[in-house]
């Protein structure tokens, strides 16, 4: 992606073709967007209720407050192309984005920086983050966390699963099954499934995990690929358990469906608010990092979902029954697992062509 | 008089020089187009596999030949989209042909309920799906409360649960390719030969079949590159095995960016596809295609062992009919109406395709999601969706979208068509494969090579760039219908308005435009439906600025699975309606007065 060629003459060339373009279909000119820098930032976020929550708690209320406007836009699940796309070609359509520490690794290992240190880290706002919802290029603001989630109509008067290795575990605990189509966070499980401490699951023996998950293949009745789906089945009883993101659980839960969350074992990672190098609105960017790490107005996002806000003094303004769902709840952190990107960075492209070939044989 | 010959012969150099510079003029829209937005974004993409940050290398090809993964996947994507073919071309043939007959009132409610299945974003289609056949889906509700069987059946995240969706997908496709050829096809012929005594079945085997060849051909290969480049209703729909080689693009894009194997994979993907169309070309003689052997199969029909053996089954075919039609009691009617079977068939099907969006009727109103049965009444998901402006934004931005993908492609494909049938020049084949290689080159690539683009002049975001990347892909459909049309088109109906004193300019306002007007009308639908349902480009080329509507579908599911797809579909479902209804009343009084 560093070495495409991009000269002048073909820009000229082609904005020639687009004004052609242009006139013949008769754009109007209001139809292109308009910024003015520094007026307003433009900050990718995950949508849905993401950005009807961080609107409501963080974007309208920084605007009240600076004068700077702040736009969430919603964009594919891991935007790393998009981002190198506009870091490289100096065309700033985004400020900052809420990105995964793979993503951020992903951006910053190698040659060019597509991502800004941010620089904040003896900020007094900031310097209360743990340490592991930190990153050079990235502010914590939110863990998603994968869990066992099942049908508690399904394990009616029986016992239910409570770890992975009862997912496992099809004679005691029967029922339909649904595992993730992608290497992701399925190794872990299945590693964790033949009884290592979540200690001991990185670097992963990749060879044991595709044993234990020889044992359940044939038991999965759905494989799923996208978290729209994962709701859908959970919600609608298609499945009985399933290893899930966590808000999809509860999005069914909050739909009325019988559903149960077990945080033991599961498999969390940070999102992180980064400031794309080189946009000139650096440091609005900054200034919104700061605000949206308020302790009290991260809190107040629980009102639209158990966000998983990553100060802890955040806790002390989260209602209890709200806080155990919250994946930053310390017992929930203490019993999971932390997400290794750096280790996935290094070996993603060999394991999942190995689970391709797998799922298919 | 020594003079005349000399300037009679520059005369004709300038004549022919015309006649090239005119070539050249129907055919620079598309190429430029083309090579400004397909070539040189994806050319930029798929270098990558042979040129990394080392200079040249073959790493990538070496990786993909080194596991038997990507062979298979390739084959599971070749099954898949075969089947998906056929089912779409079989099941669709009999609906065009009925559309193709029916009354101008009975053809639009007809071309309503086909196109129906367009109109609602095909992540909602997928959902619908998942919802009629999961286990505790509609279907199985049905035939366990009947009492047909104990336990749900499976019927859900396997092969046929995936054809069912794509063909789903892909049926108006073919329906309209068809169509536009069917429209075409001089109802006086078969006419004659009831009149030669006939009897219907041979009629339609041995005289109207193979005149619609063309399109069936058309439609075919329209459906099948389409379907090689499906991903998310494999993935939504699909078991275990049911992986499509654009899903591993994928994940080497967004997930590895690993931009050279991506290249590698989607260079195996085009490969293989060039070779599917020509073996396709080879064996089953469509090299009328290109439209060279039209009329010389029009004149004199090669006697070759093929044809002999197509015409034996033919024959086969129209006596086996006409015993099927025999045996059932029939009132001597002039073979004006349609066979009554044929249309019980037709609205069979057309009931099956407009299921999915039917279905989101009652469930917009239900209280429990997106499941079956729906329960309580509920207007929230309404509420919700005027509550936001968002999904008004995104119909209006979608339908300004459509129309201006709608236009551009009609203007830039029409005349591209007519230089493929009309002229005569080398290089057809080549052409017409590059006129395709939009479809077949994955949508991921596409829209990551554009935005990679738009980034750098200021596309990014603008219904302008949404506009040309849309065209992009739509711009196939309109050449490959309106040349199935033209291939049928008699062009001595041009030459007797010229001998008649015509000028060019009159003959095409007055003679050709008329009667390629079916034509037309459905390769705009075509280029608009395409824009309407378009995802891929929409999510990366408006770097999540000013969503379309699929965009705003996408948006919604990907955190959360509510109703409120399902109440803006029934909204689109009554506004398509709405329209269609006055654009048939305005029609009508714009008749009467």
């Amino acid at each position: 992606m560093t070495d495409l060629p991009g000269s002048g003459a073909s820009r000229r060339t082609l904005l020639k073709g687009a004004a052609l373009g242009a006139a013949a279909v008769m754009m109007p000119a209001v139809w292109s967007p308009s910024r003015a820098a520094g007026k307003r930032i433009v900050v990718r976020d995950d949508g849905g209720i993401y950005t009807k929550a961080y609107g409501a708690v963080f974007y309208k209320p920084f605007t009240e407050k600076t004068g700077i406007e702040v736009v969430g836009v919603q964009a594919s699940a891991e935007p790393t192309a998009q981002i190198k796309s506009m870091v490289e070609t100096k065309n700033y359509t985004w400020d900052m984005a809420k990105i995964s520490k793979p993503a951020i690794l992903m951006l910053t290992t190698g040659d060019t920086l597509y991502l800004e240190k941010h620089g904040l880290e003896s900020d007094p706002v900031i310097a209360t983050i743990p340490q592991q919802y930190m990153s050079p290029y990235g502010v914590g603001t939110n863990v998603y966390t994968t869990v066992l989630a099942y049908r508690t109509d399904a394990f009616k008067g029986k016992a239910a699963p409570s770890s992975w290795a009862d997912f496992w575990n099809v004679k005691d605990f029967p029922g339909r099954r649904s595992v993730r189509k992608h290497p992701f966070d399925t190794i872990e499980e299945a590693i964790m499934a033949t009884g290592v401490p979540t200690s001991q699951v990185y670097p992963c023996d990749v060879d044991k995990a595709f044993a234990k998950l020889d044992a359940i293949k044939p038991y999965v009745a759905v494989w799923w690929t996208s978290g729209a789906l994962v709701e859908q089945v959970l919600a609608s009883g298609e499945v009985d358990m399933i290893p899930t993101w966590v808000s999809r659980a509860q999005a069914a839960q909050a739909k009325g469906a019988p559903v149960e969350i077990i945080w033991n074992q599961g498999i969390w990672g940070g999102d992180h608010w980064s400031i794309l190098a080189g946009t000139p609105n650096a440091d609005a960017c900054r200034e919104f990092i700061k605000f949206a790490s308020d302790p009290k107005r991260m809190a107040a996002l629980t009102e639209f979902f158990p966000a998983g806000v990553t100060q802890p003094a955040a806790f002390d303004y989260i209602k209890p029954e709200i806080a155990k769902s919250c994946p930053t709840y310390p017992a929930n952190i203490a019993s999971g697992l932390q997400i290794d990107a750096a280790y996935w960075l290094k070996n993603q492209a060999a394991v999942i062509e190995r689970f391709n070939s797998w799922i298919l044989s | 008089m020594a003079a005349l010959p000399p300037s009679s012969s520059a005369r004709a150099r300038a004549a022919a020089r015309k006649k090239r510079l005119g070539r050249a003029l129907m055919a620079a829209p598309l190429v430029v187009l083309l090579l400004a937005f397909l070539v040189y974004p994806v050319g930029q993409l798929l270098a990558l596999s042979v040129w990394g940050k080392a200079g040249f290398s073959l790493a990538a090809y070496q990786q993909l030949f080194a596991s038997p993964l990507y062979f298979n996947v390739m084959l599971i994507t070749l099954k898949i989209s075969f089947f998906t073919t056929v089912l779409s071309v079989v099941g669709g043939y009999p609906i065009a042909y009925l559309i193709s007959v029916a009354s101008p009132e009975r053809k639009a409610t007809l071309l309503f309920w086909v196109l129906l299945s367009f109109w609602t974003s095909f992540l909602v289609r997928a959902f619908a799906w998942i919802v009629i056949l999961g286990r505790r889906g509609v279907l199985n509700h049905l035939l366990t409360s009947l009492g047909i069987i104990d336990t749900p059946a499976d019927l859900l995240y396997n092969f046929g649960s995936v054809l069912v969706g794509m063909v789903h997908a892909l049926m108006p496709l073919a329906i309209l390719t068809m169509l536009a050829v069917m429209e075409n096809i001089d109802r006086t012929l078969p006419r004659a030969a009831s009149t030669l005594g006939a009897r219907p079945g041979t009629a339609f085997w041995k005289i109207y079949f193979p005149l619609s060849l063309p399109g069936v051909a058309a439609a075919a290969i329209m459906v099948f590159v389409t379907a090689i480049g499906f991903f998310i209703v494999p993935a939504l729909l699909g078991g275990r095995r049911e992986t499509m080689i654009t899903q591993l693009i994928i994940d080497q894009v967004l997930q590895t960016l690993n931009w050279g194997f991506a290249g590698a994979i989607s260079v195996l993907l085009l490969l293989v596809v060039l070779v599917v169309f020509v073996l396709y070309d080879k064996l089953l003689g469509l090299s009328s295609m290109t439209g060279t052997s039209a009329p010389r199969a029009a004149t004199a029909r090669p006697q070759g062992f093929g044809h002999r053996i197509g015409d034996a089954i033919l024959t086969l075919l129209g006596d086996v009919s006409d015993r099927i039609i025999a045996v059932f009691p029939r009132g001597r009617r002039d073979g004006a109406k349609p066979p009554r079977p044929l249309v019980a068939f037709v609205w069979i099907v057309l009931v099956l395709m407009s299921l999915p969006a039917v279905l989101m009727i009652p469930l917009s109103f239900g209280s429990g999601g997106l499941n079956w049965p729906p329960q309580g009444f509920t207007l929230q998901w309404y509420r919700e969706m005027l509550d936001s402006p968002v999904w008004a934004q995104a119909l209006t931005r979608s339908l300004l979208v459509g129309l201006g993908t709608g236009v551009l492609s009609m203007l830039i494909g029409t005349p591209a068509a007519f230089l493929l049938v009309r002229g005569d020049m080398r290089g057809k084949g080549a052409m017409l494969a590059f006129v395709l290689s939009p479809i077949v080159v994955p949508r991921m690539i596409i829209a990551v090579g554009l935005f990679y683009m738009f980034a750098r002049i200021g596309l990014v975001g603008t219904a302008l760039g949404l506009v040309l990347g849309h065209t992009v892909v739509a711009v196939p459909y309109v050449v490959m219908t309106m040349m199935a049309v033209l291939r049928n088109y008699d062009t001595r109906l041009d030459l007797a308005a010229q001998s008649l004193g015509a000028r060019p300019l009159a003959t095409l306002r007055y003679v050709t435009l008329p009667i390629l007007g079916a034509g037309m009308m459905s390769s705009f639908l075509f280029a608009f439906a395409t824009s309407f349902d378009e995802l891929t480009i929409a999510l990366f080329a408006s770097g999540g600025l000013n969503a379309t509507l699929p965009k705003q579908f996408w948006d919604e599911v990907t955190l959360q699975v509510s109703p409120v797809i399902a109440a803006v579909s029934t909204c689109l479902f009554v506004f398509i309606a709405v329209l269609i209804f006055a654009a048939d009343r305005l029609r009508r009084r714009s008749v009467a007065s």
